[in-house]
């Protein structure tokens, strides 16, 4: 029972819409039927209740463009050329890139239609269709549209920051398509971001004016980028010059090189005696004299050359590594890629 | 030299090295057989070939002869090595190495041989800067196997000394004495010492 009621409460809530929009594709739908046989008396009135403001139905912007449309061309065809004018208008009007399949209409309703572009002013740029475009190869497309001839300016800007780009400024008349090659101004990729088309345009006929705008969304596709190697800090790098410390220890190994020499020589041969006592004292005066000499000398230099050729060499390595790397992620950086999509918002410009 | 060695350090050798080192000995010969020390001296030359296989292993061949001249009626002999050496780094400052050697004594009378099998360990220590290295080397010979007599209850070598470098050149300067304490035959203990000073040379080839 309680499932059941829910299926109600869920129908009763979905139903007027889904009626709402077959009432109006319904009506439109015999209103065409009527009107490709000619039966214009029976298609006006279906049109006109589907413009009427007291048309109980939702009616989408395309359905009320087409429903002007066939009211304006069913008017010709019956005669009255002013209303057929209105009516053509009030469909260029919501959407400027509304046009006559010269098949489908007679030569009349051209004429009039030509007649209500000509007295109508509109400007409009399509949605931006998602795309992933090789800057070096392809280009973005944007389609504009003037109504008729008219001066017309169409600017790129990224949302919030930086100069727009002008992507077009002449006259035009119809529709135009405009390719953008994702440098900005400055000549550099476009930044990733929100973007606004803006096209404004003033009539060369009339005097009037009209803009619209549409905003997409750029991105980057670009292949991960490596990473240079760090800074040689000094647990990579050898010491260049000897502490004091490090050279006061000589001292005590000299010594104590000295003192196994004599040691070995004097406690291991025992009761043999001998076993060249003179040459271990000459090994441990020696060793004594390079503790004593090293430590000076260390003292005074301290400079470790090896070290220090080897250190130049591990940083000409790592500079050298780090420019391949530059040069590989300039390579990557230089085949990025556009993901454009449309973004939210659309309409008159100010 | 020593101001060489500190002054003119060559750079560290290469992973994978050979090393050849002609060297130098004075050499003095002890034994006491039961009849008075007997005392004989010399030179003995010879040489070391040392291939580092990797950043530890290190494996060597050397050769040596010489004459050892006795005093006051100690019949002089000639002297000849051969021997093999294996070490392993442990440690930067410490290796362990295994060997195997065959000695052989000649005098107007008669041919002694020795073979003997050594293990010991080696530690080196760098001076500041890396050119000059102080050396300690000891090692037990396990076995010794020499002819005419049963082998020792006691045998070791150790040795002492330093090591300057500049540039591919080693200048080693060694003192190293070696004690074999036989068992006691007929009443007699039989005593032998062999001690030398070695300098040594070293010449890196890549």
């Amino acid at each position: 029972m309680r499932r059941l009621a829910w299926v109600v409460v869920l129908a009763a809530g979905v139903s007027p819409a889904l009626a709402a929009q077959g009432g109006t594709a319904e009506l439109l739908g015999q209103a065409h039927q009527f009107y490709e046989r000619l039966e214009v008396e029976r298609a006006l009135p279906l049109l006109r209740q589907i413009v009427s403001p007291n048309w109980p139905f939702e009616v989408t912007p395309d359905q009320r463009v087409d429903a002007y449309k066939y009211l304006g061309a069913c008017l010709a065809v019956a005669g009255k050329r002013d209303s057929a004018v209105l009516y053509f208008r009030a469909a260029i009007e919501r959407d400027p890139f509304t046009d006559l399949d010269p098949s489908l209409f007679t030569p009349a309703q051209l004429a009039t239609f030509g007649e209500a572009r000509r007295r109508t002013l509109a400007v409009a740029v399509r949605p931006v269709q998602p795309a992933r475009v090789d800057p070096r190869t392809a280009r973005v497309n944007f389609t504009v549209v003037a109504t008729h001839a008219a001066l017309v300016d169409v600017k790129l800007s990224p949302s919030g920051a930086g100069p727009p780009l002008s992507l077009f400024q002449g006259t035009m008349d119809g529709v135009r398509e405009i390719a953008w090659d994702g440098l900005l101004g400055d000549r550099r990729l476009a930044p990733a971001g929100r973007y606004t088309l803006a096209v404004v345009g003033r009539s060369r006929v009339t005097g009037a004016s009209d803009s619209a705008r549409v905003y997409f969304d750029l991105r980057h596709e670009v292949e991960a980028l490596e990473d240079t190697l760090p800074d040689l800090d000094r647990r990579m790098l050898l010491p260049e010059r000897i502490s004091a410390e490090a050279a006061r220890h000589d001292v005590p190994k000299g010594l104590g090189v000295a003192a196994a020499a004599l040691l070995i020589a004097g406690a291991a041969t025992g009761d043999l005696g001998g076993g060249e006592r003179g040459g271990a004292a000459v090994v441990a005066a020696t060793a004594a004299v390079t503790g004593v000499v090293a430590f000076l000398a260390h003292r005074q230099h301290g400079a470790i050359p090896e070290n220090v050729a080897a250190n130049a060499r591990r940083r000409a390595e790592r500079d050298s590594a780090n420019a391949s790397v530059r040069g590989r992620n300039a390579d990557r950086i230089a085949a990025t890629l556009l993901l454009v999509s449309p973004a939210a918002g659309k309409g008159a410009g100010p | 030299m020593i101001a060489g060695a500190i002054l003119g350090a060559a750079p560290v050798a290469a992973q994978r090295s050979l090393v050849v080192a002609p060297l130098v000995s004075l050499a003095e010969h002890r034994v006491d057989a039961g009849f008075g020390i007997e005392r004989s001296l010399g030179p003995i030359l010879g040489g070391v070939g040392t291939l580092r296989s990797g950043p530890r292993l290190t494996l060597a061949v050397r050769a040596l002869g010489g004459s050892l001249f006795g005093a006051k009626g100690v019949l002089d002999r000639d002297v000849g090595e051969l021997g093999v050496e294996a070490s392993v780094a442990t440690v930067p400052w410490l290796s362990l190495q295994a060997g195997a050697a065959h000695r052989a004594y000649a005098t107007k009378l008669g041919r002694q041989g020795w073979t003997t099998v050594d293990l010991g360990a080696a530690a080196r220590v760098a001076f500041a800067g890396g050119a000059i290295h102080g050396v300690w080397r000891a090692a037990l010979l396990p076995v010794v196997s020499v002819s005419g007599l049963r082998g020792p209850d006691v045998a070791f070598r150790a040795a002492t000394g330093l090591e300057y470098r500049v540039r591919a050149a080693t200048l080693g300067v060694e003192y190293s004495l070696e004690r074999y304490d036989f068992p006691v035959e007929a009443g007699v203990r039989r005593l032998e010492q062999l001690s030398a000073v070695t300098v040594r040379l070293e010449l890196r080839a890549r």
